[in-house]
């Protein structure tokens, strides 16, 4: 059956296409090619979601070698669904950077979007992967693209940022390397399925090895997806690229290293041979970390992006928290928040995007009384910071509350005072901002109702998100049920 | 003991990456950074290959038709490695093209003075 | 570089250079080699042309534009023919069988030749642009 390999023929689709950017002079055809490749995929990740509801898990073997001497994808519905955020969330930033992309840099657009479709592509390839190596190298061809994009508006600041993203991703990926090695050399395979079968057998004999490799993987992959002490990368990164580029490095990048930890932690190793050692734990403390640390740190900065990038420090804590857990619930509900997450940063950063883009100030004391000016986009803003905050309906209340039951579940009453803590820190620094625009009373002097406000059919895009981050919340039963199903 | 010394290999390469790795790490300037980078890669592919070497067998070209697999040592773990190589370089290129712009922009390649330079 | 040795030396030996890299990229699948070995000798006949003959000459030959062109062409048709041996066997699929081939012939390799090909140039025009990328500043 062909629609078995729609996963693959998405990755491949994406890669060839954005070699044929460079062939053509002008930058709007490389911008529509972007734009349509992207939404061509969306669609058929939601025709190949719709194939596994109905007939189950694909393994699928690339090339003419079976399953533990060749490349195989896996695509249950859980990849599924994020492949289909995935594609979904970078088409409607890619919509919204047709309008607005030249007003943040003059040149080199087309390789701005020649960059992104090589990462959608490989952050694709992380999460169908069902091979190690396979994974690694996309992690590297990830990796390469993301600081591309970071660097491109070629100012003091990227290039900074990028170095310092660049030198601690080859660090983790170097620990990730490091952690294939060992694992190779204990089980001797490379396929995901076939590791597990052979660690069930022989853990007992290398106990030390296997705890090694855990952290190896741990430490290495939480380098790139901003566990808490080992973010100091991530607010420079995220702040100082384009609009459109921060959603997809906040939205998408980090997430797909995580759902990578995720799938190394409990397909390759099995809960119960990580539950013999105090790694998740670990996972758990350091996630309760980043939750309180960064909504701290986002509260001392006076750059509203560097707020929300410090902000996904603190979400990705809640992801950890989630891991750590160590049970069903606990891992289905960081999955759902890796989802509800997509989708609320990348709307938080196009908004702000675009809020800076017609006032052009970026500091917290300019955008006092914005709301006069342009009330649609804060409002979207203001929906976003709300989920962040946990108002009821919307995604980030429903994992709040499943993440307190799963942790009463688990038995862990403690940690129920971090998930308070947090969401009372996110209000702290998310209600300030949006009253503050909407009431500031000093600014509004001189301002005129809706008069910076953007074109309607430029915030089309940003509108679909936030329709998206309603959808998410309202249908989160089925959501999380079909997760729960697949889980491993 | 017995382990380590038999294993010469693999111990040399976990060395190799201690030291590429604090060297990535602790130093300020950047060039090393980027040396100690390569280290820790090199540490790599030895302990990748040396896990696929067998004492006494030739490497994995056919020349008769009927050889077999005991012949042979373990080809996998050379074929990864030709990869991890290829990346390696790629993140070499990449990370000193952009030391040379960071040059160009700070005057300097120490890490700790350009984090002094903040510009809000 | 103005030394009349260079030239002439030069002159003689790159087209050599090349040839060698050209045999061994063909021979890929028949003897230790392939397409990154052999693009990267080609590469380096490249770099002794630009680093004799000076910038001007190289850039009327070697042009920015061309180069890239090329690069992306063949890193298309890679994404393409891999892309159709994955698919059909992956899928189960048998539309057009490409030949397995005989050991030995040059010519019956099956996608091997085509696939060491791009392989080559893509790898040739990457090491000439590291170089250029070091040597100049920029591309």
């Amino acid at each position: 059956m062909i629609i078995k390999s729609f996963p693959l023929l998405t990755i491949i689709f994406l890669f060839i296409t954005s070699f044929t950017m460079p062939l053509f002079k002008k930058d709007v055809i490389s911008k529509r090619l972007s734009f349509i490749t992207l939404s061509i995929s969306s669609v058929i990740s939601l025709i190949s979601v719709i194939y596994i509801k109905f007939n189950g898990e694909i393994y699928y073997r690339v090339g003419h070698w079976d399953a533990p001497w060749g490349i195989e994808l896996h695509v249950g519905i859980i990849e599924g669904i994020i492949g289909l955020v995935f594609t979904s969330v970078a088409t409607l930033a890619i919509w919204y950077s047709m309008f607005s992309l030249e007003r943040s840099m003059k040149e080199r657009i087309g390789f701005y979007y020649l960059l992104i479709n090589i990462l959608i592509g490989s952050l694709l390839g992380i999460v169908y992967t069902n091979d190690l190596f396979n994974a690694f190298v996309f992690i590297e061809v990830s990796t390469i693209a993301a600081c591309g994009i970071v660097v491109i508006k070629n100012k003091k600041e990227n290039i900074k940022a990028a170095l310092k993203y660049l030198i601690l991703s080859i660090l983790g990926s170097g620990l990730v390397l490091m952690g294939i090695a060992f694992i190779y050399s204990i089980t001797g395979n490379l396929n995901m399925t076939f590791i597990h079968n052979e660690l069930i057998k022989i853990h007992g004999q290398y106990q030390s090895t296997v705890l090694i490799t855990l952290v190896l993987f741990t430490i290495g992959l939480g380098v790139k997806s901003a566990m808490f002490p080992l973010h100091t990368w991530l607010p420079d990164a995220h702040s100082n690229s384009p609009a459109s580029a921060s959603a997809i490095l906040s939205g998408l990048v980090l997430k797909a290293y995580v759902f990578l930890l995720i799938k190394i932690l409990f397909r390759v190793f099995g809960l119960e041979i990580i539950s013999q050692y105090p790694l998740l734990d670990l996972i758990l403390i350091l996630g309760s970390a980043g939750m309180i640390m960064g909504s701290v740190l986002a509260i001392l900065q006076r750059n509203i992006k560097r707020v929300i990038a410090y902000s996904s420090v603190a979400q990705m804590g809640y992801i950890f928290y989630g891991i750590g857990l160590g049970n069903e619930l606990g891992l289905a509900m960081a999955i759902y928040h890796i989802i509800g997450h997509a989708l609320t940063k990348s709307t938080l950063f196009l908004s702000v995007g675009s809020i800076i883009e017609q006032t052009g100030n970026h500091k917290l004391t300019d955008l006092r009384g914005v709301g006069k000016e342009m009330p649609v986009t804060l409002s979207i803003f203001t929906i976003g910071a709300f989920s962040m905050v946990g108002i009821p309906i919307l995604p980030g209340f429903i994992s709040k509350w499943y993440f307190a039951l799963a942790s009463i579940e688990a038995g862990k009453l403690l940690y129920l005072g971090v998930i308070l803590a947090s969401s009372l820190l996110n209000a702290l620094y998310y209600f300030p901002i949006v009253i503050n625009s909407f009431f500031g009373e000093e600014n509004l002097k001189g301002r005129v109702y809706m008069s910076k406000n953007k074109p309607l059919k430029e915030l089309v895009p940003v509108l679909v998100l936030t329709l998206l981050v309603f959808l998410i919340g309202i249908f989160n039963k089925g959501i999380i049920d079909a997760i729960r199903l697949d889980l491993f | 003991m017995q382990g380590i010394i038999t294993n010469y290999f693999e111990t040399g390469a976990i060395i190799l990456f201690g030291v590429g790795f604090v060297t990535l790490l602790l130093h300020n300037n950047l060039i090393k950074k980027i040396i100690g980078m390569n280290i820790m890669d090199t540490a790599i592919f030895l302990f990748f290959i040396s896990k696929g070497y067998i004492e006494g067998r030739e490497a994995p070209i056919v020349k008769e038709i009927n050889a077999t697999k005991e012949g042979f040592v373990n080809p996998l773990p050379t074929g990864l490695m030709l990869t991890g190589i290829v990346v390696a370089v790629s993140m070499t290129a990449f990370a000193l093209a952009l030391t040379i712009k960071l040059y160009e922009k700070y005057g300097t390649i120490e890490l700790n003075e350009i984090m002094k330079m903040r510009s809000d | 570089m103005n030394s009349k040795i260079l030239f002439e030396v030069s002159r003689l030996v790159i087209p050599f250079i090349q040839v060698f890299g050209a045999y061994v990229i063909l021979h890929g699948h028949l003897s230790p080699g392939g397409g990154f070995a052999g693009g990267t000798i080609i590469g380096a006949s490249l770099i002794l042309y630009r680093v004799i003959y000076g910038k001007t000459e190289a850039e009327e030959r070697l042009t920015y534009s061309k180069l890239l062109s090329l690069m992306c062409i063949s890193l298309i048709a890679y994404g393409i023919l891999k892309g159709y041996s994955f698919i059909t066997g992956g899928s189960h699929l048998e539309v057009f069988n490409i030949p397995i081939g005989t050991p030995g012939k040059l010519l019956s390799g099956g996608l091997i030749l085509p696939l060491n090909i791009c392989i080559g140039i893509v790898v040739s025009v990457v090491i000439y642009f590291l170089f250029k990328l070091f040597y100049e500043g920029e591309i």
